[in-house]
């Protein structure tokens, strides 16, 4: 007991704050710097997103807690002595409000890491879509045309095959397909390439194409999966093998029980739960500059049975059943006047949204309440004084 | 359209096309050559003349500002400095500078205003060098026989990637850039001085009355007769001849405004919101043979500049046609709103406020040593207070003034934070004296105002661009520069003047100030903390509301992106210093040693993260705050550095006192602990 006693009490001590701050502005100076050299999305894993890392002042490695363990470990230390353990008094009211608030930040931190799904909607001027596609995640689809011409999707997110880049293998099953997919083998960049007469290829070739595995980019969007997969029909044992390959522009098709299934790796996609149609993308520029004023996107979304006219700008995004829809990018860059353009939008569902908006606002007030009534006390000590 | 106008409009297309120091080509005898000697200003400009274009609206950088802060930045940029001395020992304004590169280009050709660093880069192209110091100033005359080479040179540097290029080659570039820029200014009023030869054809003869020479106003004027002829011309061989007049005619229009669209000063005489661009002479000509049409507007002020241009000599003439030149553009301006906020600018740059606050500060700062010296004097105090509160007051007006001028929140650019944190900081700690009333405040105050308009005045000549700029598109919210951008720069104020009230300790300390005084150290230590928390407050939630903004305008609230991060680090700091302090861990030394290193972390997250990447134009600008960002780094940490080996020396000889006062049996205690000696 004595000895749960001792940690609890070092866990929510003010000295462990300060070694945890000081231990989040070092490696947020280190990530800093850093990022002269690396590219951001190198430095936010290492320094970041991590539990352990090791820095190198020149030749010396140092050992160092990442800033996920140190932001954790400080959450449990401000909850513990910041919160619970305090001395409750009208003195500490303020501080009390401001550590909530803080509190409150870090738990935003952490259902944006692990809850939000970002994406990416582009559309030229004039099409129509009702789904947002990941920049990072892949998944595999198994496509059914039904006799009214629709099509029906189901789909494997990545997380249920990613193993299989480490040689396992993976059985995906349904009970919506008469067949299971089996992945043998998942490349998280690849390429494909024709079986010559000369050579032979590392990994298996398969109608005369195999996948050749890449070095991973550094910008991660930049990177292209691929996939050996083999179907199983369990009714006749029968299997048969195929690539995947995530931008081929056709599924890969196969019959089974005298259906056609189209089999496709492709990026994760996100329904959203409206239709929006890209009306006008317009970039304006400041008068006789190349200096950009404004870029906006008019489009229209369609929910049920109404349809609204929305522009989304910069800084004003379209907020709606939980999707956020910012303004962030077009083209073709090398477009010419009058030309069909298009526009990115960056599509991100995030419950977190307005948790900053108001831990914001909560510790603004406990800020100025604490320091406030401090302040109110040293003016009317100093006038005492002068009397 | 026919084939003669598309002739020309594609001459035209490509002019515009063309990359910088593409253009000017000096084969060609139009161009003004710098050694032919043309008309020579006798007496200095009037002052109704100076005041009558400094009031002239022009568009430049993507707004509408006044003439004289054309001048006055274009000036900054060739020269390092805001004036000329000719070669008879005239000083000129920006505005009588330009008025003769407008007026008088081969008088002005010989004004040395291409300031170089580093005589090596003209060296390196060819350039004059005799008996010229390592940093000197060329005129125009000097550098022309060389400019193909310079051009040639920053074509070449221009290919390379910004940070392989040496200090040489920057300055080639800048040059080259300086160079290109003067060239333009002064082909605007080319058209004005030059007579264009009509040529042989009935068809002409009829439009211009059978004069053999008309100016580009006229040839503007009749447009539309052109435009027919031409098309009847087009459809009739026999008329070969005339033809070939006219394309000469027109080729000779194209030439003379050639190079012309650097500065904007025509109004288009529609509203702002369909033609938001202003047009220069090209611009107009352009859009004349385009189909667009001209306004008789615009023909009457080309007119006015021609009879301006005409009239040197007799100034009093030239004033009368400048007057209707500006009477008319500024009619144009005020009918499409952009004229309101002209006359308010002028007074901004022309009432010196600036100026008068940084007396007020340096006269404050006078005062408050004789202040300390004579420490009973009440009237010295008075004054001293005085000078601060009008100082205060002056930057603050300055500050309002910018606002009201741009229609924005104070703080939009890196040299409004300089105001801006000097009027927070010098504000915050008048305050805290009318509060305390120790003097010590008011003391800082003046420091403080002093050096942060020195700093701005530095950053300005450094960057040597408006200060009042057009902002990019994510920028250009008014809500979140006036939420966001001003809470943290208030943090920044704040934590400054925290940083300096812990100098103000440690250099008490170190020297043994004021000893007698016991209060003297404990009011300086209760005011950094004052400060501290005023500065936190404003930098958590001002980094917040950034986070907020970045989620508003690119879905992440945080990036790990370094401005993002430097915004983090003062927060982290002040954070950890407030909770060392309620810990007892940190005494008032203590405190003051980390809030004076918190000082050079807000410079660090302020300008120092904007050195780590791209983005920052010039070498002479990076260079330069490097060099203030690095010596007030070693300045500050020296100073940590000395404070604290003197406060050990200082706690061991407090020890040796007390133990020798001791009976030799007690044990003395080994931890002395920081900061016990006050």
């Amino acid at each position: 007991m004595r000895f749960i006693d001792a940690f609890v009490k070092g866990l929510s001590s003010i000295w462990l704050s300060v070694v945890l701050l000081v231990l989040l502005a070092l490696l947020t100076w280190l990530g800093t710097l850093e990022q002269v050299h690396t590219g951001l999305f190198e430095v936010q894993k290492k320094y970041f997103d991590s539990l352990f890392l090791i820095h190198h002042v020149g030749p010396v490695p140092v050992p160092l807690p990442g800033a996920t363990l140190v932001m954790g470990v400080l959450f449990v230390n401000l909850i513990l002595g910041g919160i619970l353990r305090m001395r409750k008094g009208v003195s500490t009211i303020g501080i009390l409000i401001t550590h909530f608030g803080i509190a409150f930040l870090l738990v935003a931190g952490f259902v944006k890491a692990y809850f939000a799904e970002e994406g990416h909607l582009t559309l030229y001027e004039g099409e129509r879509s009702n789904v947002f596609t990941s920049y990072h995640h892949w998944e595999v689809a198994v496509l059914e045309k039904l006799p009214d011409g629709q099509v029906r999707e189901v789909v494997a997110p990545e997380q249920l095959f990613a193993d299989a880049e480490q040689g396992a293998r993976v059985v995906l099953n349904s009970p919506d397909v008469p067949f299971q997919v089996e992945v043998t083998r998942f490349l998280s960049n690849s390429r494909v390439l024709p079986k010559g007469p000369m050579f032979t290829p590392p990994l298996p070739v398969v109608d005369g194409f195999f996948l050749e595995a890449l070095e991973k980019e550094k910008e991660n969007e930049s990177n292209a999966a691929g996939a050996y997969v083999a179907l199983l029909d369990p009714r006749t044992g029968k299997r048969t093998e195929g690539v995947l390959w995530g931008l081929s522009k056709q599924p890969w098709t196969v019959e089974v029980d005298g259906r056609t299934w189209g089999i496709e790796l492709r990026r994760a996609q996100y329904l959203m739960p409206f239709v929006l149609r890209m009306d006008d993308f317009k970039k304006e520029d400041h008068a006789r500059m190349t200096m950009a004023k404004s870029y906006s996107s008019d489009v229209t979304v369609f929910e049920g049975s109404t349809s609204r006219p929305v522009k989304i700008e910069m800084n004003e995004p379209l907020r709606s059943q939980g999707l956020v829809l910012y303004q962030s990018s077009w083209g073709p860059q090398n477009g010419r006047p009058g030309d069909r353009l298009f526009s990115t939008l960056a599509v991100v569902r995030n419950p977190a949204d307005y948790y900053p908006a108001f831990a914001c606002f909560v510790i603004a007030l406990g800020l100025l309440v604490h320091f406030g009534m401090k302040l109110w006390r040293h003016i009317r000590a100093e006038t005492r004084e002068a009397v | 359209m026919n084939r003669g106008i598309r002739y020309l409009l594609t001459l035209l297309a490509a002019l515009f096309a063309a990359p910088v120091f593409a253009q000017h080509t000096h084969d060609d005898g139009h161009d003004h050559a710098a050694h032919a000697s043309g008309p020579q200003r006798t007496v200095a400009w009037p002052k109704e003349v100076v005041e009558l274009a400094e009031s002239l609206p022009v568009q430049d950088g993507g707004r509408v500002k006044p003439f004289y802060t054309y001048a006055g930045f274009t000036l900054l940029r060739l020269n390092g400095k805001r004036s000329v001395k000719t070669p008879t020992g005239e000083r000129l304004t920006p505005t009588e500078w330009m008025l003769d590169v407008l007026f008088y280009p081969d008088l002005a050709n010989t004004y040395e205003v291409f300031s170089v660093d580093d005589i090596a880069a003209v060296r390196e192209f060819g350039g004059p060098t005799d008996g010229k110091e390592k940093r000197d100033r060329w005129s125009y005359e000097e550098l022309f026989p060389h400019v193909e080479q310079l051009f040639e040179r920053a074509r070449a540097y221009s290919q390379i990637d910004e940070k392989q290029l040496d200090t040489v080659q920057r300055q080639i570039l800048t040059l080259a850039h300086n160079v290109d820029e003067y060239i333009r200014i002064s082909r605007k009023t080319a058209f004005a001085q030059t007579h264009l030869p009509v040529g042989a054809g009935d068809g002409l003869t009829k439009i211009f009355g059978g004069r053999e020479e008309i100016r580009f106003s006229e040839l503007l004027d009749k447009v539309d007769a052109l435009r027919v002829l031409q098309g009847e011309l087009e459809s009739d061989p026999s008329r070969a001849g005339e033809r070939d007049s006219l394309n000469r005619l027109l080729s000779a229009a194209v030439q003379v405004t050639e190079g012309s669209e650097a500065l904007a000063m025509f109004p288009p005489t529609h509203d702002a919101q369909s033609a938001p661009e202003w047009l220069s002479p090209s611009d107009v000509l352009l859009q004349s043979f385009a189909g667009g049409g001209h306004a008789h507007e615009h023909v009457a002020m080309m007119a006015d500049l021609e009879r301006a241009m005409d009239a040197r000599g007799d100034m009093g003439e030239l004033h009368k046609s400048l007057a209707g030149f500006a009477g008319r553009t500024k009619e144009l301006a005020r009918a499409r709103g952009e004229y309101e906020k002209i006359g308010l600018e002028l007074v901004y740059y022309k009432s010196k406020l600036l100026d008068y606050s940084h007396y007020g500060f340096v006269l404050g700062f006078l005062l408050a040593a004789f202040m300390w010296l004579k420490p009973r004097s009440k009237w010295l105090y008075r004054l001293t207070t005085l000078s601060a509160w009008g100082a205060v007051a002056a930057i603050t007006a300055l500050i309002v003034i910018r606002c009201v001028i741009r229609e924005r929140p104070p703080v939009s650019t890196l040299y409004e934070t300089l105001l801006f944190v000097t009027a927070v900081g010098a504000l915050t700690a008048l305050v805290m004296e009318t509060i305390n009333r120790r003097k010590l405040a008011l003391s800082v105050a003046v420091v403080l105002g002093t050096l942060g308009i020195f700093l701005a005045n530095k950053f300005e000549e450094l960057d040597k661009r408006d200060t009042m700029p057009e902002l990019v598109a994510v920028l250009d919210t008014n809500f979140w520069l006036a939420t966001h951008v001003t809470s943290i720069t208030l943090g920044y104020g704040a934590g400054m003047l925290a940083a300096f009230l812990a100098n103000a300790y440690l250099i008490s300390r170190l020297f043994g100030l004021r000893k007698n005084d016991p209060t003297h150290l404990k009011s300086l230590s209760r005011m950094t903390y004052g400060a501290l928390a005023f500065a936190l407050i404003f930098s958590v939630v001002g980094t917040i509301l950034g986070g907020i903004w970045a989620n508003d305008s690119w879905g992440r609230f945080w990036g790990w992106d370094p401005k993002e991060n430097g915004a983090l680090l003062i927060c982290l700091s002040q954070i950890a210093i407030l909770h060392l302090r309620m810990g007892g861990y940190l005494r008032d030394f203590g405190i003051a040693m980390a809030t004076a290193f918190q000082g050079t972390v807000i410079a660090f997250s302020w300008f120092g993260v904007n050195l780590l990447g791209v983005g920052l134009h010039s070498y002479g600008f990076t260079s330069g705050i490097a060099m203030a960002l690095w010596s007030y780094y070693i300045g500050q940490w020296g100073l940590m550095a000395i404070c604290g080996v003197h406060h050990m020396i200082e706690n061991a000889r407090h020890e040796a006192l007390t133990q020798a006062e001791r009976t030799p049996d007690v044990a003395p205690n080994p931890r002395a602990a920081d900061g016990r000696a006050s």
